[in-house]
């Protein structure tokens, strides 16, 4: 009897921990939408960006996280399990973390709603939430299913600093989503350009609270008459199921 | 010579409102106003106010390398304005911006002043002003990195190299009163910059206010350089190079450049924002080039030439 | 014409002159002389009004030239000298056609300070002294750096505008011009006057002051050019 009670008890203590009870950290602000959206629980830290609200969908989770800088020292006190990152930046301390026999995982940038739905997959995955995945992409499927069909209507989508987002991007994708088709070409037109030959629609992010010139441009006056549409700027940034909320916004 | 300046200003004023992405001619009202206006103003101003400010900072301080950006107030300007931008001063209360460039700019004169001392025309006022344009670059870029705009430092390159694309009509209205304050005060100091040509003994000899003179010159600058730098970034050159284009055609006299470096001036950068327009419709670029790139283009050839005529230790 | 009355002058921390009492009338050409440091240049600075504590400058009655004082710019010779009109806020061209001819400047008007000779170059300073027409002109060292004729030229006009009716003085390094020109000559030596007399009685207490001793000496040397 207590033999058997010693090889369970023996079992139990070896068997792999189930994935899923892991400490994760993560650099990179669209690895933080995930994380904390999937995995809150097993959240060590993200990254700074995270805590803004007009960039990180998580904003108000993060502020219950630490933040941290893509610092190879701050990250190895933390003593994580995983180190989620984007595919691009903070290389050398991605690096240096591999060679120290760290698990790193990096993440996609999702242009369209297929990308994304498969990103989640993965991410879900990754971090033992496959549910809360399905979830996720769920309420995201509803919500593209919910576009009521109407005549397609040219618009644009204008980003900071002027940059018109051309196809294949995440901005052209939810307008197509949204029933509209998009008119623009990738590439900063400028401000005389766009006056003279004004879309029928312009889509915008908005403007966020801190002053920036980047965003300005998006008020000045000679854009003023131009039938306008914002989204939160948020739901843009990161490709995620999150997006979706932009295409019922447009869809109203 | 004025009146030729005169005419080219005007003729590269009309040009400049009829140029732009949506063709050539007279466009549309909204355009016109909103976009060619304010842009076209603006580089006059601008233009207008460095050209004249490196004219009398050479008279006042008898060296031919002075200029505003050289000497480290365009740069003191543009990091005022960028601490009333960035922290939200300028969206509570709109002329608080040009208002802190002339500030700034103010504090650039005041430390060249007070660290020149009498040695103004030899190299360690340059010396001086290099200092003082490392410092604000410096802290320019520090003040980006702690702004609360996470993006900010993104637009460094506007701070510290200029343009005059997307600006506003308030823009212009916010700039232009200190501008043609700045510009009276500087034009009325002809004489006594005359005087001071034989060095600040003989000049106070002659009745010249030697000291009232100097603070009033940089009162001028700084109102005009400043506000300047508020709404068109940090633009370099323009002052060291319009009195030296102009020496040969108008005489050596310091009085005497004033008025046609004003002139010279607002043609050089409206000429230098026709190009920076223009240039992505002709060539492959992805955005304008930077105004304080084309004048430096111009200018820094001339700064090399320039120092090699002056005398080791002396104005030449 | 001109008058000080200095107790005590200090400059920097340090006491530079004392006990000064010193006059000069029109008509004459006064020559203050001195070892270095024994504040002529300083006296002459108060006496334009130029020192801190002093009175202020009299731009239209008194001019003044301070030594190795050089154009910034390349001016031409005429604009130069018509700086000396800014004390009255005119352009008469008049006082600056006399300052130019009396200078014999004439054929050198257009021609840029910074590419005419020393000589040529400090006749134009001295142009721009005369064109204000002010009746007391002061100048320091208005012949340092110059070939002898050039100083033998200027120490000539100084006089000549002396006796038509100025009141000139004149700090001279080189004692033999002071003695060659001047109608009285000021000695000064460790910022005290120790010697106020006309040339030919003041050898004695000139050459005490520089420490060096005095003669009449009959070897061979350049004499100034003939009337």
């Amino acid at each position: 009897m207590i033999r058997a009670l010693a090889v369970a008890l023996l079992l139990v203590v070896t068997a792999p921990q189930p994935a899923g009870a892991a400490r994760v950290v993560s650099l990179n602000l669209c690895a933080d939408d995930y994380l904390l959206l999937l995995a809150p629980e097993q959240a060590v830290a993200v990254s700074v960006l995270a805590a803004d609200p007009a960039l990180s969908v998580v904003a108000a989770a993060a502020r219950r996280v630490v933040a941290v800088r893509a610092d190879a020292e701050a990250v190895l006190a933390l003593r994580p399990d995983l180190v989620l990152a984007g595919p691009y930046g903070a290389q050398t301390t991605l690096a240096l973390l591999e060679r120290r026999g760290m698990r790193v995982e990096r993440l996609g940038l999702p242009q369209d709603f297929p990308a994304i739905a498969a990103e989640t997959r993965w991410v879900a995955t990754l971090l033992g939430e496959p549910a809360r995945g399905a979830a996720l992409l769920a309420d995201m499927q509803a919500r593209l299913d919910a576009v009521p069909w109407r005549r397609p209507q040219p618009a644009v989508f204008l980003g900071a600093r002027g940059y018109v987002a051309g196809p294949g991007s995440l901005a052209d994708a939810v307008l197509r989503a949204a029933g509209l088709v998009n008119s623009g070409r990738a590439g900063q037109p400028g401000l005389e350009a766009l006056a003279a030959h004004p879309p029928d629609l312009l889509v915008t992010a908005t403007a966020p609270d801190y002053p920036s010139m980047a965003t300005d441009l998006l008020r000045h006056p000679a854009l003023a008459g131009i039938p306008r549409r914002e989204v939160a700027p948020a739901l843009l940034v990161c490709g995620g199921p999150w997006t979706a909320r932009a295409v019922t916004v447009l869809a109203r | 010579m004025t009146r030729w300046l005169a005419l080219a200003v005007a003729v590269l004023f009309v040009a400049s409102l009829l140029t732009g992405a949506a063709g050539l001619g007279v466009p549309e009202p909204l355009i016109l106003w909103q976009i060619r206006l304010p842009r076209t103003a603006l580089a006059l101003l601008v233009g207008g106010g460095l050209g004249l400010s490196g004219a009398v900072l050479q008279g006042a301080l008898r060296n031919p390398l002075a200029d505003p950006g050289l000497l480290g107030i365009g740069g003191c300007a543009a990091l005022g304005a960028v601490v009333a931008f960035y922290w939200g001063l300028a969206a509570v209360f709109a002329p608080a911006l040009p208002l802190a460039g002339l500030l700034g700019a103010a504090l650039g004169c005041a430390f060249l002043l007070a660290f020149a001392g009498r040695a103004t025309s030899g190299p360690s006022l340059i010396l001086a002003g290099v200092a003082a344009s490392a410092l604000a670059a410096a802290m320019l870029a520090l003040a980006l990195t702690l702004a609360p705009n996470p993006f900010a430092l993104a637009e460094i390159t506007f701070w510290l190299m200029g343009g005059l694309e997307d600006r506003t009509l308030t823009h212009l209205l916010l700039a232009a009163g200190p501008i043609v304050l700045g510009c009276g005060v500087l034009l009325a100091l002809g004489r006594g910059l005359d005087g001071l040509a034989l060095g600040e003994d003989v000049a106070a000899s002659l009745g010249v206010p030697v000291r009232r003179t100097l603070r009033l010159a940089a009162a001028g600058v700084a109102l005009a350089v400043g506000a300047g730098a508020a709404v068109a970034g940090g633009i370099g050159f323009v002052g060291l190079v319009v009195p030296h284009l102009l020496r040969p055609g108008v005489g050596q006299r310091p009085g005497a450049l004033l008025t046609p470096s004003l002139l010279g001036g607002a043609a050089l950068l409206l000429a230098a924002d026709l190009l920076a327009r223009v240039a992505p419709l002709l060539l492959p670029l992805q955005q304008e080039p930077r105004l304080g790139v084309l004048t430096a283009l111009l200018g820094a050839p001339f700064l090399v030439r320039i120092a090699r005529q002056v005398a080791p230790g002396g104005a030449g | 014409m001109i008058a000080l009355r200095a107790p005590g002058v200090r400059l920097g921390g340090r006491d530079v002159l004392h006990d000064i009492v010193f006059s000069a009338a029109a008509g004459e050409m006064v020559a203050l002389c001195g070892p270095n440091g024994s504040g002529k240049s300083t006296l002459l600075r108060a006496l334009a009004g130029l020192l801190p504590e002093g009175g202020a400058p009299d731009p239209r009655r008194v001019a003044y030239l301070p030594q190795g004082a050089r154009c910034a710019w390349g001016m031409t010779v005429a604009e130069v000298a018509a700086l000396g009109r800014i004390p009255h806020g005119d352009n008469d061209p008049a006082p600056v056609e006399r300052a130019l001819l009396a200078c014999g400047l004439d054929n050198l008007r257009g021609q840029r300070v910074d590419r005419i000779s020393g000589g040529q170059a400090r006749r134009a300073m001295l142009a721009r002294v005369l064109a204000t027409d002010a009746p007391v002109l002061l100048l320091d060292e208005p012949t340092a750096d110059l070939d002898p004729a050039a100083a033998h030229a200027i120490m000539a006009l100084l006089r000549r505008v002396a006796h038509q009716g100025g009141c000139v003085l004149v700090v001279l390094h080189a004692l033999d011009l002071a003695l060659r020109y001047a109608d009285r000559v000021v000695v000064l030596r460790g910022g005290r006057i120790v010697a106020d007399a006309p040339p030919d009685a003041v050898l004695p207490a000139a050459a005490a002051a520089f420490g060096l001793p005095w003669g009449v000496d009959p070897s061979p040397r350049l004499l100034p050019p003939g009337p």
